[in-house]
């Protein structure tokens, strides 16, 4: 019986690692997008916003060397 | 954040060459948006500027002032508190499919924490950048480059598991 309890702890603590990697690598994967992504559709306003405002003349290439 | 560093599908150099010092067509419109929280990231950019301007020579930097930067964020409020951004458009695929496809990508650098990781952030934009400008497919690229390093920090994840049962 103490060895059948065993094998189920065991088991029970292998399942909680692999959840717990699987949690974590997800984790990690959404930080990375939230921090590097790619613009779609989803950003096509803000997108569009931007390049008129470059067309209207607002923003000028930055002709300077160091930001204020 | 490891370099991003795959260079394939590459296109021969627009007009001329780099090497003979004339600036080549400008591939990205880069835009920088940092309303000026007083956060590390917001410094790392401003110390690390000149630097990423040198690298990027053949690609307009606009730079949106702070209060531009403000505005913008007050329309698009799920933007707040990730900037710095550095948002990059690439004039190659705008060309082919407009916005509503693939057409670029960003950096939220308001969003790494340490200066430490920042810098690391800023260095991989700006590596990707150079090493990606000729390339015919962008959005495959990107998207390589975010599974490998996915499964990067997957393989940290396992390993730090193991070398802790290793330690115990």
């Amino acid at each position: 019986m103490p060895e059948r309890i065993g094998d189920i702890l065991t088991l029970l603590m292998g399942a909680l690692a692999v959840g717990y990697v699987v949690y974590e690598i997800e984790r990690r994967r959404r930080k990375l997008h939230d921090i590097w992504d790619v613009l779609d559709e989803e950003d096509a306003l803000l997108t569009a916003e931007l390049e008129e405002m470059v067309e209207r003349g607002e923003l000028q290439p930055f002709a300077g060397t160091a930001l204020a | 954040m490891r370099a991003l560093d795959a260079r394939r599908n590459e296109v021969p150099a627009a007009s001329v060459s780099q090497e003979e010092g004339v600036a080549t067509a400008p591939r990205f419109r880069i835009f920088i948006l940092d309303a000026g929280w007083n956060s590390v990231a917001h410094k790392v950019l401003v110390e690390n500027f000149a630097l990423i301007r040198g690298l990027q020579k053949d690609d307009p930097i606009y730079v949106l002032s702070r209060e531009q930067s403000i505005e913008f964020q007050r329309r698009h409020g799920t933007r707040i508190g990730r900037d710095p951004i550095i948002a990059v458009h690439d004039l190659a695929a705008m060309d082919k499919s407009g916005t509503t496809d693939f057409h670029g990508f960003r950096l939220s650098l308001g969003l790494l924490r340490t200066p430490q990781q920042a810098l690391q952030g800023l260095q991989a934009f700006a590596r990707f950048l150079v090493t990606h400008r000729r390339s015919t497919d962008l959005e495959a690229e990107i998207r390589a480059d975010l599974r490998r390093e996915g499964l990067a920090g997957a393989i940290e994840i396992i390993l730090h598991h193991e070398a802790r049962e290793m330690g115990e």
